[in-house]
């Protein structure tokens, strides 16, 4: 076989992780980058509060919460939507949409009045 | 017709008479009763009545064992002022006792005591009820080999001339004494346990009391400086009390005679008795020395009606009004250490006021972060000066729910996130539907 280094291992697996997502839908890859800054968001607010302190910590939370939130309802409409899922093959992704909006429309009203 | 006219003149002429007639306006009533062992003292102490006369005094002499004596008649007080100028008394007459004069004292009446090397058991628990403590040996004096007056005769040292006076303008008044005191008398020590008592005369350090005919077996008891020769107190009530140990002190004879005192050369004209006693019984007598403070007011700055709840974090002003009796007219007290605290178990804020030199004290501060129902208390005890004792209560109140901030600056970066999320959804949601 030759010499396999553990480096030239996570080399390779990095490029075919790379290559497989690649082969993703647009839609999905849209999906995931909304997912990211979510969370990218709520780390910087952890930060922060980690820096000056939870004074507010009612409006910590709820700033936390609307970025938690909005990234595990993408992962909801994501799952829905991905053809290659089995369970959701029947389910039509406007449903899914209309559900994502829903629940974010709830979600944004609960933030809003726990955000003093 | 000019009957009539007649009645008319003499009944405007009455009533325009009795107008003119002076009444000396005192704080303390006019009207003092002075008890005499005998009644020569009236002539020899003479000054210093007609001095007590001249400042609107009536004076009631008696003798101490008259058995009509009294100074209570149907629960009124007779008398507003006492002097005891009866040392060697054992008993007084009438419906007097040790009781009834301390509960003279206790009503707020103002009492002298000289007392005299006769001085007998009553005078002296008299004193020691009042705070002061007497020698208990009756043939003792004071004597002081080092500042006894310089006389024709040498004595044996027991008449003192002394000038170890309080420092206090109130008491002893605006002009320094300059020449000694003339003393011949028994000493007395302060009760340690009483914190009203202040010695006014004290003895110089080299006085003792004993027995001046008889030799010292052990040494002296009472010396220097724990021997007081004149002491006043200031009761809580504000009534006050001169407790002196030498009749002989209030005496013409001491007034009008000059005094030098042993191991100095400086020789004067006439002792300083007259000056101390007239200036001592002025402050006795509450002519110097006597505060009031009126007008407590205190409101949120920019308002003028005192409110009836204060919030936390509110600005407010305070102010007071205080005056001193001037033997006249209230006259405007002038100090820079008068303090008010807004107080609740303890003070949260002590403020001293700032006076605008015509008797109102004023400060501003902000009421402090703790809700409650707090005092604002003036507690002011200066030597000399009635204690002014006033207190204010007012309740603090925490913020209402609409009285905090609206928006909370530390906040903002959370506000920022959740608008921004929204934003996001809103884009996101676009760019998922439309895109290509």
């Amino acid at each position: 076989m030759g010499r396999s280094t553990n480096k030239d291992d996570a080399q390779a697996l990095f490029q075919s992780l790379r290559a497989a997502y690649a082969a993703t839908p647009t839609n999905l890859k849209i999906i995931d980058l909304y997912v990211g800054f979510a969370i990218f968001t709520a780390l910087i607010q952890v930060a922060y509060m980690a820096i000056v302190g939870s004074f507010p910590f009612n409006s910590f939370l709820s700033g936390v919460l609307s970025c938690v939130g909005t990234a595990v309802l993408a992962v909801c409409l994501r799952i829905q939507v991905n053809k290659e899922n089995k369970e959701f093959k029947d389910f039509p992704p406007e449903r899914a949409f209309a559900d994502f909006v829903l629940c974010n429309l709830v979600l944004h009203l609960v933030i809003m009045n726990f955000l003093g | 017709m000019a009957k009539l006219a007649i009645a008319i003149f003499l009944a405007i002429s009455l009533v325009l008479f009795s107008r003119l007639s002076f009444s000396r306006e005192s704080l303390t009533g006019r009207r003092i009763l002075v008890l005499l062992d005998d009644l020569s003292i009236k002539s020899s102490h003479s000054i210093f009545f007609n001095s007590l006369r001249s400042r609107g005094f009536d004076l009631d002499f008696k003798l101490a064992e008259d058995k009509s004596l009294s100074l209570q008649r149907y629960s009124q007080y007779l008398y507003d002022g006492l002097v005891l100028f009866s040392p060697s008394v054992e008993r007084f007459g009438g419906a007097l006792d040790l009781g009834a004069v301390l509960d003279f004292v206790d009503s707020g009446h103002n009492l002298i005591i000289a007392a005299d090397s006769s001085a007998s058991d009553l005078i002296k628990s008299v004193a020691t009820e009042c705070g002061v403590d007497f020698d208990e040996d009756p043939s003792a004096m004071v004597i002081d080999h080092n500042s006894y007056a310089v006389s024709e005769t040498e004595g044996d040292h027991t008449l003192i001339a002394a000038d170890d006076f309080i420092e206090s303008d109130a008491i002893l008044g605006k002009n320094k004494i300059e020449a000694p005191i003339l003393f011949e008398g028994i000493g007395h020590s302060l009760n340690a346990g009483s914190s009203l008592v202040v010695k006014v005369l004290s003895a110089s350090p080299s006085a003792y009391s004993a027995n001046p005919s008889s030799k010292l077996s052990n040494p002296p008891s009472l010396t220097g400086p724990a021997l007081s020769l004149v002491s006043v107190v200031q009761a809580r009530n504000n009534a006050r009390i001169m407790i002196s140990g030498s009749l002989s002190m209030f005496s013409n004879r001491f007034f009008r005679s000059g005094v030098q005192k042993a191991g100095t050369s400086a020789k004067y004209k006439k002792s300083g008795n007259e000056q101390f006693v007239t200036e001592l019984s002025k402050w006795v007598f509450h002519e110097r020395g006597h505060l009031k403070a009126v007008n407590v007011r205190h409101q949120k700055v920019g308002e003028t009606d005192e409110p009836a709840v204060y919030r936390i974090k509110d600005d407010l002003d305070f102010s007071v009004e205080i005056y001193e009796w001037s033997g006249k007219s209230w006259e405007p007290y002038v100090a820079d250490d008068v303090q008010v605290q807004f107080y609740m178990m303890s003070p949260y804020v002590l403020n001293t006021l700032s006076t605008d030199q015509k008797g109102l004290y004023h400060t501003s501060f902000k009421v402090p972060d703790v809700y409650g129902v707090f005092q604002f208390k003036i507690e002011y005890h200066k030597l000399g000066y009635t204690s002014l004792s006033l207190s204010k209560q007012i309740p603090v109140r925490p913020f209402r729910h609409n009285e905090y901030e609206r928006f909370i600056t530390t906040a903002f970066p959370y506000y920022g996130a959740s608008f921004t999320t929204m934003a996001g959804f809103f884009i996101f949601s676009f760019i998922f539907l439309y895109h290509k």
